[in-house]
């Protein structure tokens, strides 16, 4: 990391822009960068090891939520730009999910605090280091003795030596331990998992598995360490034939639900009756009864799980009776996983921290501490918390953001992000994970929490005795394996991790929770609650890629909704876009109705994560106020509802958060478009998204050519002989070309470049594909496409302010985007048999693609090496290659997104940072696509040409392949068998959207494969469909 | 250039006039009429207009440079666009035939300020404006010595006025 | 004769007359024509009233645009994969206007058409600013609009050239080539016109404007030898040249792969569609140019009669064509075509495509009665159900497609924004306020062709001439000194002397 403090906040995202053109030219050869751009790079001198123009890499650690993944962070000329999962991290082994991959906006997000902030006679002001440490420091002395016993510090959850450091500075002041919270956690299942397994969170072994059952347990959306769940579920299910069934249980079908070849939907907290029948406690009547669900269907899934050895069964525990339905599913599970995932351990159970906060209402609190958590938002309201917090005489907070709680405090310590501090995590036992700084602090105002706590310490003789280090940094590393000796430390910062244990926190043993009474709530509905599969919590919310990211379920974005079975929809006379109000004795919200085939007639889904709101602010930012953005910043203010409104301030026995309660719907009248990428969730026989039974697999493919012309043929050409890789000229590149002599310059197939020889293909797996969008949000980071749908991005022409205005006009500019098909239940009646389809959607690179020869000025042509090329200076903007593209994967600049001085700008300051110099910012008005990340062929093949050699097989890859979880897209060179692109590309299971069309694209798809039940027990209409 | 100017209101004595003065070997005549008659076409029996020649150049140019211009243009930055050849010939046809009429009718109406010697900037003698009305005029383009003739013979065929131009 | 034809009783009389022997029994004589033409150049308040309200409409379209260029195209009601939309379909509509014009000036010249001598010019001016305005169109919907000239193959250092194989080069090629020739066919036909009014002009200053406009034309025979000629081949060139200019427009949707693009009936389709949409805008604007200039007896009844057949029969060949694409949709078995026709119709767009069916195919219909076709008004008013129909013919053919293609995950909707809107009245606008200053200074009606059919002075007048005139005269109702004549031509209504 460099030492020297570079001049980057000086800088102006114009000399900024420039230096992203110098580099860009740069980039293409590693190249020394001219005088005159020289001076425009963001250091005062250039430290040794950084070569302007070309990225520098530090192994870090990822924060986003406690699974604590390790991350790359690929930063250029002093910021980072760019994360990607660490390969060798034994837990997320290179993959990363959207939430991580949104770090970046975290670090660079427009609405952090620039410096700490006093609030004085009700009003904040910005202040100094010194007044804000003096100010901390006296107050602290106010509360010695016996007053400090009572004083709280609610950290959010993080593994690692933290907790124990943050422990020991409370200790020297006489406080209790801290409490470190994750209100995402489901301490429920963490509970029974201890209990049964002894460790807070196993590995799941999908791979050993006959039979996954997952009663409620969403392990694709966010419960647990997803990214991990997801790299071995889908390694499990791409063992195909001998891959396990997967049976989801619950309310409400989830992304994990959507995964699942069976739902069974039981009522909320009903799966406890249905886990202890399959114990064999109980009939199946009564568990019918209990569950809601026919007793035919349970004896099928009995006989099935008798059947079926070993079986994983999974439980998540936000139920009411959370904890026993975890343990009795822990006895259930027959699949054992050895190790386990320590991130999780130590995190408060829910009921601890409404009992810190019935303390603070008693007014016994002298001073309480927040960092990161942000309980004002995320308690149910019914906790009264502000009202709580509003007793403590003296509230400091060390949040990055201005949110819900931070307001009700004092005292602001901007704390530095992840990506700017140091720090380690525990992330799987026996590995140390290492935070180090990618960059330095975006904010010189800001800084470290730790540090802090230092230099408070050493403020006062009676505590300065313990605290020797200068920094965090200096004790940290003393304490990693290795006593933070240079030689083995250099390697394992490189690396990311080390082998060995930090100090642990020692964690006070937590007293069995008693499940506190069920409140009465009203209403005839079943009303469940769950963290958002892109947002959280709610920490999500303000990062403008989650925003503009559908949720992977509904596909709604940048606002709340209520999910509603069409049945109950018909019958209350509610139709999709319909405001409804969801009421109940606690409280009641306003949110657009959303029909959903995949939540029981009695039950109502509204998810988490928006409806962050400011006493003070209650309107949209504006595009234009500089004032502090209270209620968690501008991109989450006041956008959706918050669903914990509507929630009972109650724990389960595991001591967890109960996600479900009742309530009742109305209309109110209103109604909206609701801000959603989806046009028709059928694909009309259209063959997008194809699919086989796992009993088909080596069937052989039978011809289809007595169907009707326009129909999907499912015959494909596999390998050289296919379009895919003979066409990187079209039909003129195909061996049998008649006109092939005519090829010229750069397309002779004897030209130097040699780009002819290759043909860039990509393969999507819809066997391993789940549809968590993390590819989606990669792309967006790698090349700077703009998120349109902030409400005052269209406030100047509409003179309507709405979030996702936009996006209702289609104009998301998601050069990636994930579809999802539903198959089944079309008569809108309940059914569980339903089945849906994801499919990533992207250029698809076409042989002959149509886009190209309606272009005018060759704005788009076509690559020797199969690229379908679009150029952003030429494009005019006649719009008629998306007009003719029968993908839509064409996106249009409608607006200035990269112009600073307008409404619709995309990137405001210091967000502009991120922005990746290797591509071009797109102006108004010109059209734009995937591009295969051409800038990461042409460094490769640069890198590889300025070490005279050609491009290795799978060196690199693109960012959506990079990211993506389950490992379902591969990118490489189909005209050269090396690249492990054509061990798919010839799979029996490839097929082409739209072959019929000759477009010949360079994208080939993997059918997705579905597991019936087997025959015994098969389901009426469970068997795969076409 | 002198010469006689005699203008008719009634077209079948101009007609006449016309027929007399080319049997008494007046043979450079100008017919001033306000639209064109056929009666005039056969009394002075032109030969016929040379535009058509123009015309015919004109459009074989404006083909070939078409054709050449689309051909040459694409070839001289070979791009493929959708798998087609570089210069596929067949869309170019439009190139061809739009190039010939622009092309082609520039050169007609060329062609016909040309051999009508439009545009001229001093109006000729003899013309007058009763010939864009209602009036037929006769030029007689002829030497003193037979001006007297010509006057009395336009005369005799009713022409309203004849005028001596010198 | 016609009299004699005529199968109505002697009471009504209603002469068929055949077009091509067209006669103005109300015209004595050539001064006749002068003056009255001549006459139609005085401005009125009305003129000056109409033009305010044209120019104002104009203003209202180019501060749109201006907002447009500024803000970026969102400001329009784009609604992706919907990238076409208001902007494409008025560039159609205009161009489409365009067509009737050169048709009736060019192609009915060659027929020998005579119903077309007292329109044509009207037609000609109509086509001529109708392209003016169709072209801003494709400029205005660009994104980058100061880049339009990259589609045209300039000479640039770089030798960067446009695409050959784009539908919109040939556009860019079919529409400069149209509005060249057209222009150019229309001054031509201009030149001894201005020649007249140059001679009976007293104001010195219009005088020598007119002077130098008429290139010093002075009706010598060898001038009108070379004339005819000359206007001979560029009506023969413009022949075949309006029916490629709308086939290359049909092209950009045809040459796509678009469900409801990809026909090869949109040639033709479109030439016919063209021609009875501007035959719709020339009753807009004749039949009030007429009544208003008092030309009644140089627009007759019969022209109008003629002219509501050609629209009647291209109203047919329209009709036949919609009913053909369904046929095509429903006999391919192609499912996207299927779909979206279903769509179409019966769907998401069944307002539009019953607007469109309305009044081009149901409405027309009217045509085949004879008292319909001879009644100015409801020619007018059908008129306007015309061009509203053609607008919308075109809209469903850009909008459904592009909103129910291939990728259902894509489908969408599509509602225009006021920007919009401007733009298509500030269309208006430019096109009205452009004829509106074309109709008071140069002559609605060509003086030297009118001159052609009206029988010239004779010492001993040729007895058929005498015939027509007198059948028709008395025949003619408008000549018997009814309403619709201009007093004191009734006397003259015998079309003898």
């Amino acid at each position: 990391m460099s030492e020297h403090k570079p001049a980057a906040t000086q800088v102006k995202r114009r000399e900024f822009l420039k230096v992203l053109g110098a580099t860009t030219a740069a980039a293409s050869a590693a190249a020394c960068v001219p005088e005159e751009t020289g001076k425009l790079i963001p250091y005062l001198v250039s430290p040794d090891q950084t070569v302007p123009g070309v990225s520098t890499y530090y192994a870090t650690l990822c924060r986003e939520c406690s699974a604590s993944c390790g991350v790359i962070a690929e930063t250029r000329d002093g910021r980072a730009i760019k994360l990607e999962g660490n390969p060798e991290h034994p837990l997320n082994k290179g993959a990363l999910c959207a939430r991580g991959q949104s770090a970046l906006q975290g670090l660079y997000n427009p609405d952090r605090f620039r410096s700490p902030m006093i609030k004085s006679a009700g009003a904040w002001k910005a202040a100094t280091w010194d007044e804000a440490l003096t100010l901390l420091s006296q107050r602290l002395g106010e509360v010695r003795g016996g007053a400090a016993q009572s004083a709280v510090f609610l950290n959010q959850h993080e593994s690692g030596s933290f907790p124990a450091f943050l422990d020991g500075w409370l200790a020297s002041y006489g406080m209790r331990p801290h409490l470190s919270v994750d209100f995402e956690a489901d301490t429920a299942a963490i509970e029974a998992h201890r209990r049964a397994y002894g460790m807070s969170w196993p590995r799941w072994n999908f791979a050993d598995a006959k039979l996954i059952i997952s009663f409620g347990a969403d392990f694709l959306d966010g419960w647990g360490a997803s990214v991990a769940h997801q790299l071995d579920f889908a390694d499990a299910r791409a063992k195909l034939a001998s891959a396990p069934r997967f049976i989801y249980v619950g309310p409400r079908r989830s992304l994990t639900g959507l995964n699942a070849d069976q739902w069974i939907a039981s009522k909320p907290s009903g799966e406890l009756a249905i886990a202890n029948f399959l114990l064999g406690r109980g009939d199946a009547n009564t568990a019918s009864q209990t569950s809601g669900v026919p007793a035919a269907t349970l004896q099928r899934l009995a006989q099935e799980f008798a059947s079926a050895k070993p079986v994983l069964a999974l439980a998540g525990g936000r139920g009411d009776n959370g904890l026993e339905l975890a343990t009795a599913v822990a006895s259930l599970n027959g699949v054992r996983s050895a190790e386990g995932i320590t991130a999780f351990d130590g995190i408060a159970r829910q009921s601890d921290v409404l009992a810190a906060v019935e303390r603070m209402r008693s007014g016994q609190v002298a001073a309480a501490f927040v960092r990161g958590a942000n309980p004002a938002y995320a308690l149910p309201k019914s906790a009264r918390f502000a009202e709580a917090f509003a007793k403590v005489p003296f509230k400091v907070s060390f949040s990055m953001y201005p949110d819900e709680t931070t307001e009700l405090c004092d005292l602001v310590l901007p704390d530095l992000h992840t990506l700017e501090s140091w720090g380690d995590a525990e992330s799987t036992r026996g590995t140390v994970t290492l935070q180090q700084p990618a960059m330095d602090p975006v904010f010189a105002g800001t800084r470290a929490t730790a540090d802090v706590l230092i230099a408070v310490a050493k403020k006062d003789p009676a505590t300065a005795a313990r605290y020797p280090d200068a920094e965090y940094r200096t004790w940290l590393l003393r304490r990693l394996p290795g006593g933070g000796n240079p030689q083995t430390l250099g390697s394992e910062l490189a690396k990311g991790f080390a082998s060995g244990s930090t100090l642990a926190r020692t964690i006070p043993a937590a007293a069995p929770a008693a499940a506190s009474p069920a409140a009465a709530a009203t209403g005839d509905l079943f009303l469940v609650t769950y963290p958002s599969a892109t947002l959280g919590d709610g920490r999500g919310a303000n990062k403008p890629w989650l925003q503009e990211l559908p949720d992977p379920v509904t596909k709604v974005l940048w606002s709340s909704w209520a999910e509603i079975h069409p049945e109950t929809a018909q019958r209350l006379g509610i139709e999709r876009g319909d405001i409804v109000e969801v009421r109940n004795a606690f409280g009641a919200i306003r949110v657009p109705a959303l029909i959903y085939l995949g939540v029981r007639p009695d039950t109502v889904a509204v998810p988490m994560g928006q409806g962050h709101s400011s006493p003070t602010q209650t309107s949209w930012y504006d595009g234009k106020d500089r004032a502090v953005q209270w209620g968690y910043g501008r991109y989450a203010r006041a956008i959706g509802a918050n669903a914990l409104d509507l929630f009972p301030v109650r724990s389960n026995s595991g001591g967890g958060f109960v996600g479900s309660t009742t309530c009742a719907i109305s209309k109110t009248g209103d109604h909206v478009t609701v801000v959603s990428t989806e046009g028709s969730a059928r694909q009309h026989d259209r063959g997008i998204a194809q699919a086989i039974s796992v009993n088909e697999i080596g069937a052989p493919v039978e011809r289809e050519h007595e169907k009707p012309p326009g129909d999907a043929p499912h015959q494909f050409l596999p390998g050289l002989r296919s379009p895919v890789a003979a066409d990187a000229q079209g039909e003129l590149g195909s061996p049998t070309a008649r006109d092939r002599g005519i090829l010229q310059g750069m397309y002779k197939p004897d030209h130097a470049s040699g780009m002819t020889r290759r043909r860039w293909a990509m393969t999507v797996d819809l066997a391993r594909c789940t549809g968590c969008s993390a590819c989606v949000t990669a792309c967006y980071a790698e090349n700077n496409i703009p998120t349109v749908g902030a409400p005052w991005q269209n406030g100047v022409v509409y003179a309507q302010h709405q979030p996702g205005f936009n996006i209702t006009r289609g104009r998301e500019m998601n050069w990636l985007r994930l579809e999802r098909y539903y198959e089944g239940a079309e008569d809108g009646r309940f059914t569980e048999d339903f089945e849906a389809r994801f499919v990533p959607m992207l250029c698809q690179h076409c042989g002959n693609a149509p886009c190209e020869p309606v272009c005018p000025v060759y704005a788009t042509y076509h690559a020797p090496d199969g690229l379908n090329v679009q150029v952003y200076n030429r494009c005019v903007g006649t719009r008629y290659c998306s007009n003719n593209c029968p993908y839509k994967v064409r996106y249009f600049n409608w607006f200035g997104y990269g112009e600073p001085d307008r409404a619709q700008y995309a990137f405001p300051e210091p967000l502009n940072w991120q922005l990746n110099p290797d591509v071009t910012v797109r102006t108004k008005g010109v059209m734009e696509k995937c591009t295969f990340c051409v800038q990461r062929i042409r460094e490769a093949e640069h890198r590889a040409a300025s070490e005279q050699r050609t491009v290795a097989a799978d060196e690199f890859t693109t960012a959506c392949a990079a990211a993506c979880p389950s490992r379902a897209i591969t990118f490489g060179d189909a005209a050269d068998a090396t690249w492990s692109v054509n061990k798919f590309v010839e799979d029996e299971r490839a097929y082409h959207v739209f072959e019929e069309l000759n477009t010949y694209t360079a994208v080939v798809y993997l059918k997705k494969v579905n597991h019936p039940a087997a025959p015994a027990a098969q389901a009426p209409g469970a068997e795969a469909r076409r | 250039m002198p010469g006689i100017i005699g203008a008719f209101s009634e077209i079948d004595s101009a007609v006449e006039a016309i027929e007399e003065l080319r049997r008494t070997r007046f043979n450079e005549l100008t017919v001033y009429t306000p639209t064109p008659r056929h009666e005039f076409e056969h009394a002075l029996d032109a030969p016929p207009s040379r535009v058509r020649i123009f015309t015919l150049i004109g459009g074989l140019c404006g083909a070939t440079f078409g054709y050449w211009i689309a051909v040459w243009a694409s070839r001289y930055w070979p791009l493929v666009v959708g798998g087609k050849p570089i210069a596929s010939w067949v869309p170019y046809t439009i190139f061809g035939f739009e190039v010939m009429v622009l092309i082609g009718s520039l050169s007609t109406v060329f062609a016909l300020f040309a051999l009508s010697r439009v545009p001229r900037l001093t109006m000729t003698v003899g013309y007058d404006a009763r010939f864009s009305g209602g009036h037929f005029g006769v030029w007689v383009n002829t030497t003193s010595d037979r001006a007297k003739e010509a006057a009395d013979l336009l005369r005799r065929h009713g022409a309203v006025e004849v005028r001596h131009e010198a | 004769m016609a009299t004699a034809a005529s199968p109505y009783p002697a009471s009504e009389q209603r002469p068929n007359v055949p077009s091509a022997s067209v006669r103005l029994p109300a015209v004595a004589d050539y001064e006749q024509v002068d003056r009255e033409i001549i006459a139609t150049l005085r401005p009125t308040l009305g003129w000056f009233a109409l033009l305010a309200t044209a120019i104002l409409c104009l203003l209202i379209g180019i501060s749109a645009w201006t907002y447009q260029i500024y803000s970026g195209l969102g400001v329009a009601g784009y609604n992706p994969p919907v990238m076409w939309g208001v902007y494409i379909i008025t560039f159609v509509f205009w161009i489409g206007i365009g067509h009737a014009g050169t048709l009736i000036s060019a192609i009915l010249y060659l027929f020998r058409a005579g119903f077309r001598t007292s329109i044509y010019r009207c037609a000609e001016a109509m086509t001529v600013f109708a392209v003016m305005t169709a072209g801003l169109f494709p400029i205005l919907h660009l994104g980058r609009p100061w880049k339009f000239f990259w589609l045209i193959p300039y000479p640039n250092w770089r030798l960067i050239w446009p695409q050959f194989k784009s539908p919109l080069v040939w556009d860019v090629f079919a529409i400069l080539t149209y509005f060249t020739v057209s222009s150019t066919f229309l001054y031509i036909g201009l030149i001894p016109d201005i020649a007249t009014m140059r001679d009976r002009e007293t104001n010195p200053v219009r005088k020598a404007i007119y002077s130098a406009l008429s290139l010093g034309w002075r009706n010598s025979d060898r001038e009108w030898r070379h004339f005819t000629r000359a206007y001979l081949f560029l009506a023969a060139f413009s022949t075949p040249l309006v029916l490629s200019v709308h086939s290359v427009v049909s092209f950009d949707f045809a040459m796509a792969l678009t469900p409801g693009w990809h026909a090869t009936i949109f040639p033709p389709y479109f030439v016919a569609g063209a021609i009875f949409s501007g035959m719709g805008m020339v009753f807009t604007i004749i039949i009030p140019i007429r009544k208003f200039f008092k030309l009644q007896h140089y627009v007759t009844l019969n022209d109008l009669d003629a002219a509501a057949k050609m629209t009647l029969f291209t109203s047919l060949i329209v009709g036949l064509a919609y009913l053909t694409e369904f046929q095509i949709a429903w006999l391919s078995g192609n499912k996207y075509e299927q779909q979206y026709f279903w769509n179409r119709v019966f769907g998401q767009w069944a307002w539009a495509a019953w607007i469109m069916i309305i009044c081009n195919m149901v409405l027309p219909m009217s045509l085949f009665s004879q008292k319909l076709r001879r009644n100015p008004s409801w020619l007018w008013i059908l008129s306007l159900f015309i061009n509203l129909g053609m607008w919308f013919e075109r809209f469903v053919i850009v909008v459904p497609s592009l909103s129910h293609e291939f990728e259902p995950w894509q489908w969408t909707t599509y509602a225009p924004t006021w920007v919009d809107y401007s733009i298509l009245l500030g269309s208006f606008g430019w096109f009205f306020m452009w004829f509106l200053l074309f109709c008071k200074q140069l002559p609605i009606m060509a003086i030297s062709e009118l001159k052609e059919v009206v029988p010239p002075k004779r010492k001993h007048p040729h007895p058929e001439e005498f015939e027509h005139s007198r059948d028709e005269g008395i025949a003619h109702p408008q000549v018997t000194g009814e309403h619709e004549l201009p007093g004191g031509l009734g006397a003259a209504g015998g079309g003898t002397h």
